[in-house]
This record gives C-alpha cells, sequence and structure tokens, in this order.
C-alpha cells in the first residue's frame, strides 16, 4: 500500500495555565487556550514496501503524524490517503491492512501467555484457521517465539515482549506497518534482533513500513530513505547517504603509524584524536584521495581506514541546521 | 452480530484462563457471593419483623425482586464492572489506540474486552433466589408471565447496559474511577426495593428520570402475572433510547479524544 500526505496540519487546543492559587481559581471559570501547530504543513509520499525512518527530536511531530497515517487523529487540514483509503473514516478494510506497534505501549494480556493474545486477535481480524497457523509458524520461526508463547506475558523480558508484540501486530498480515520506537529500551543484542527481523519481514512481504526511533543504528540499519521534521516542519526527505554528505562534507581518515610526530597537521586535516600510533582526522571529501597518497608517502603507514562519520552527529546537524538542509 | 458473538466467546475464553491463573478466588467469590445474598435477605425479614408489605408487596413477591436484583448485579459485575478500570488505564496510557485500530466496534470491545466469570455465581444465585421465592409464594408462572418477564428482563439488561456505558464514557474527562462506579451502586441499589416504596419526587425521578423502575420492578411483576402489555412496551422503548443515547455520547467522546490526545 502507498502513503500519500499533502499539506497535512494538526493544531492542538492546549489550556495554559500559570502556577499559583490565584490562577488555578481563575482557570475555574475561564480558561485561556493556546493553539499548538504540532504538525505544519508537511507533504510526502511512500511507494508500496518501502522502508522509511521517520525522524526528529522529542516533540517534533513525529507521532502525531503516525497517528494521523492510522486513523487516530483527525488532521486539522490537509489529505491523507494509505493505501486509498483515509485513515480517519476508519474503515474496517483499511484497519484489517494496517497495523501499530508502539514501543512504550503493550497490546498483550498481562496476566497470561501472549498466545491468548493471539488468539483474540484472531477473532477480531477474523483470520482463517489455516492462515493463522501458517502465519504464526513463519512468525515463531523468524522471532523465535517457541518457548515464549506459553508463558505468561508478564514473565517475559522486555525483549521478549518486544517479539511478541510484533507478532501480535503481523498475524492478520497488513500491507501497512506503523512502528513507533520499536526498540526502545531494549539491550544492543536484541535491537540488533528486531531491526533484521523488520528488515526481513519487509524483504519477504513487500510491507510498507515507517518507523521512528531514536537509536540511529534502527534508523541506518533499515532505512534507505529518511524523512526528518523538527517543529511539525518537513526538513528533510531523501537518501540517508545524500543527507551524510550533504550535511558533513568530510569524512574521518584513521591512520595506524609506528610513531606519530609531534608537528602541526594542519595540511592534512582537523585533528579529532592522537594515540600512540594511531591519528584520526576530519578530511574534506574531495581531499581523502590526496590526503591519503600523502600519508603514504610521508610515513611508515600500517593501516589506512576511511569512515563516514557517526549517523548520530549527521542527525544532529540536521536538527540544528535546518535551513542548510533543504 | 454472528461475528459480535464470535469475538465474546473468545473474550469469554481468554478471560477463563486469565482467571484461571488465579484459582483460589473462586472460593472467596462464592463465600463472599453467598455471604451477601444471606444478609439481604435478613435486611428483608427485619422489615417484615415490622410490617407484612413494602410498598404493596409481601415478603415472597420482595425476595423474587431481590433475586433479580441480585441476577442483574452478577451480570454488571461479570461483564462491566472489570471493564471500568481498563478503560480508564487505555485512556491514560494511550493503549486506546490498540482498541481503535481495530476492526471491531470500540464500544463494543470496551464493554465486554473483560470478563470476570466468578460473578456468575451471583447470577445463579439470584436465578435461584427467584424460584424459591415462587415455590414460597406457591405460584406457578403462567407461559405469558414468563414470557413478558423474558422481554422485561431484556430491557432491562440493555438500560442497566446503557446507563453504566453512559457512565463509563465519562471516564474521558473524569479520572477517578471509584467516583464512577460510587454513582453507579447508590442508583442501583434503589433497584434492590420495589419501586413502589419510594415517595414522591424520589419516584418520579427514578420512574422517570432514571428509569429505576423497569429495572427490577417490572420484571418481578411480569413474573408475578401483575404485568400489562404497555408497560413492557414502554421498557422496551426506554431502554433502547437510552441505548442511543449511550452510543451518541460514546461517539462524541471518541471524537474529543481522537482530536485532542498526542
Amino acid at each position: 500500500m502507498s502513503i500519500q500526505v499533502n499539506h497535512l496540519n494538526k493544531h492542538f487546543q492546549v489550556h495554559v495555565r500559570q502556577a499559583g492559587w490565584a490562577d488555578a481559581v481563575r482557570s475555574l471559570f475561564k480558561r485561556e487556550y493556546k493553539v499548538v501547530e504540532a504538525v505544519k504543513d508537511v507533504s510526502f509520499s511512500i511507494q508500496p514496501g518501502e522502508i522509511v525512518g521517520f525522524l526528529g527530536p522529542n516533540g517534533a511531530g513525529k507521532t502525531t503524524t503516525m497517528k494521523m497515517l492510522a486513523g487516530l487523529l483527525h488532521p486539522t487540514s490537509g489529505e491523507i490517503k494509505v493505501g486509498g483509503y483515509v485513515p480517519f473514516e476508519q474503515k474496517a478494510d483499511f484497519k484489517k491492512m494496517m497495523s501499530l506497534v508502539m514501543g512504550q505501549k503493550s497490546q498483550l494480556i498481562w496476566d497470561i501467555p501472549p498466545m491468548e493474545t493471539f488468539l483474540v486477535n484472531k477473532a477480531i481480524y477474523e483470520i482463517d484457521d489455516s492462515v493463522f497457523r501458517h502465519t504464526l509458524d513463519e512468525l515463531t520461526e523468524l522471532l523465535e517465539l517457541e518457548p515464549l508463547l506459553t508463558r505468561p506475558t508478564r514473565n517475559l523480558s522486555l525483549g521478549q515482549r518486544m517479539k511478541c508484540e510484533l507478532a501480535a501486530a503481523l498475524l492478520h498480515r497488513p500491507k501497512v506497518l506503523f512502528l513507533d520506537e520499536p526498540t526502545i529500551g531494549l539491550d544492543v543484542h536484541t535491537q540488533e534482533k528486531v531491526r533484521q527481523f523488520i528488515a526481513k519481514y519487509n524483504r519477504e512481504h513487500k510491507t510498507t513500513i515507517l518507523l521512528t526511533s531514536h537509536y540511529m543504528g534502527d534508523v541506518a540499519a533499515l532505512c534507505d530513505r529518511v524523512i526528518i521534521i523538527n517543529h511539525g516542519k518537513l526538513l528533510y526527505d531523501g537518501g540517508l547517504q545524500v543527507l551524510a554528505e550533504k550535511l558533513t562534507p568530510y569524512k574521518l581518515l584513521e591512520v595506524r603509524i609506528p610513531t606519530v610526530p609531534q608537528m602541526s597537521w594542519d595540511e592534512y586535516g582537523e585533528v579529532v584524536e592522537i594515540d600512540e600510533g594511531k591519528i584520526i582526522l576530519r578530511v574534506q571529501r574531495d581531499r581523502i584521495p590526496e590526503v591519503s597518497a600523502k600519508f603514504l608517502q610521508n610515513f611508515e603507514v600500517h593501516d589506512l581506514n576511511i569512515q563516514d562519520p557517526p549517523m548520530e552527529e549527521v542527525i544532529t546537524l540536521a536538527f540544528q541546521e535546518e535551513s542548510h538542509v533543504s | 452480530m454472528q461475528r459480535h458473538w464470535r469475538i465474546f466467546r473468545e473474550f469469554f475464553r481468554t478471560c477463563l484462563v486469565e482467571e484461571l491463573e488465579y484459582r483460589s478466588e473462586f472460593i472467596g467469590n462464592l463465600l463472599s457471593s453467598v455471604f451477601g445474598i444471606g444478609i439481604a435477605i435478613l435486611t428483608i425479614q427485619i422489615f417484615f419483623y415490622q410490617t407484612d408489605q413494602l410498598g404493596g408487596w409481601v415478603y415472597e413477591d420482595v425476595i423474587i425482586l431481590l433475586g433479580i436484583f441480585n441476577f442483574l448485579q452478577g451480570l454488571i459485575d461479570f461483564a462491566l464492572r472489570p471493564n471500568m478500570s481498563r478503560l480508564l488505564q487505555h485512556i491514560r496510557r494511550g493503549t486506546l489506540d490498540y482498541v481503535l485500530t481495530k476492526p471491531v466496534d470500540s464500544m463494543f470491545y470496551v464493554s465486554f474486552r473483560h470478563l470476570v466469570f466468578w460473578r456468575l455465581i451471583d447470577v445463579v444465585l439470584g436465578g435461584g433466589l427467584i424460584v424459591y421465592g415462587l415455590m414460597q409464594k406457591q405460584y406457578i408462572p403462567s407461559l405469558s408471565d414468563f414470557l413478558m418477564f423474558v422481554v422485561s428482563m431484556f430491557s432491562s439488561i440493555v438500560l442497566i447496559y446503557a446507563l453504566w456505558m453512559l457512565l463509563m464514557t465519562t471516564a474521558f474527562w473524569v479520572i477517578r474511577m471509584d467516583d464512577l462506579s460510587f454513582v453507579f451502586n447508590s442508583f442501583f441499589e434503589t433497584t434492590r426495593f420495589p419501586i413502589t416504596m419510594y415517595q414522591g419526587w424520589l419516584r418520579i425521578v427514578l420512574t422517570y428520570v432514571l428509569p429505576a423502575a423497569f429495572i427490577t420492578s417490572t420484571p418481578a411483576a411480569a413474573l408475578l402475572g401483575q404485568w400489562n402489555g404497555v408497560t413492557t412496551l414502554v421498557s422496551l422503548v426506554v431502554a433502547g433510547v437510552f441505548l442511543w443515547l449511550s452510543r451518541r455520547f460514546w461517539r462524541f467522546a471518541l471524537r474529543s479524544y481522537t482530536s485532542a490526545s498526542s
């Protein structure tokens, strides 16, 4: 299913109140409201089967946008089409084609094994027995759920629970999947597992996936394309690699030489780190070949490594330099 | 309808599994139900030491009314009450979002998702009390008495559901659930006695504003052969109107939820 978003806006009316008694009493009678523009004129479109990272700092409008896409919030203005449906009409056919997973909120029943939640979903989504068994087998294998299915949810670890959340959300084979912080709070190993699963699932089922995450690792591993918003406005929409080149016109050059001489490195690049036998320099992208050659010529180089700057850095820059990006 | 019945059965099944996790509760619930009904019968007996009728109803009639009250209370505690606190949790934690993304009627889901089936003990005990009352009175209802009873019980259940939902829906704005339960209980307790027992404005309110009269008095009268077709019909209409109101109110609440939460 494709996703089309045109000039989307969402305003909230928020009740404002100062601290203190006098104001508390006053607000009983007369409330002051302030309009918060959570999403401002956002447009983008996502092709079927695409997996897109949705980035922004806290309060940027990511979750609000995602909720509008899932039909949970009514847009103030603008148009949304998900697979041809207008989400807020909340048609049963639309709901059967999409799924929402929120890392901080659970849909599993706390006191009984996840399998029971799966069966409830089976009844709600009217999944045929054979299809259900087949899907469950597949998810069980991909997510290694076998030992978890029969244990009460409350006895599962956070990571195990997240895997079960994913399974519960995918039983009806949605065509579009909204993942809001799916790896939040998970350890590095489990994060990696969840990522691998999402990538594989997307490859095999051509499910359209929109993912928000705080962990750059998630986005770097899963998404070729990112959409960045801040203060409700779209800052960037395009390839992750392109963004990195645009924002960080340098690479990191790590060179291992037996002894690092005390000298000025200005003609090579900007020093990031000097250690025993190792130096890391920040070098303009177009000067990389020249600087590398210089190193090889002038030093006894044991190893030479060219790296892109870490994604975290790129994104932090993107949030700061709003004007430079788009 | 059939689909909702299937989903309801699935809710029932999972709740059964859930409850079986805490088996010891069965004994506790059984004891408290038996004790509760015992106290209620005792209270009525105390009344009848002083008088031989309550609002025109004799002892056996009041026992039957109490049976109906207990039956309905069992149903409330079985299907409705357990869902009140869950709805509040859903709203506060934001998991109502999951309910709203499911292809099932949200009002149906939030009112029947959680069932505490031990409370069906009260339904059975209530049924027993009705039979006991009839035996004491040595009255065998005719087929038409029984049919009228079934119809008015049906309206009574629908009415209770609608009133409960109207109250439960305020959970979107009210945050304390104890208060909500208290409001409903205070109202529902009035149906423990015949409507004719109440005087003046209280009776008017309980008949025309909050139609408590239709909840226990009408079915009890029907079973005792004192039914009248018009009243039964009115009870059906009133139940329908309240159900429609509760649905409208639920929709309204959802609209404000979905335009304000973040």
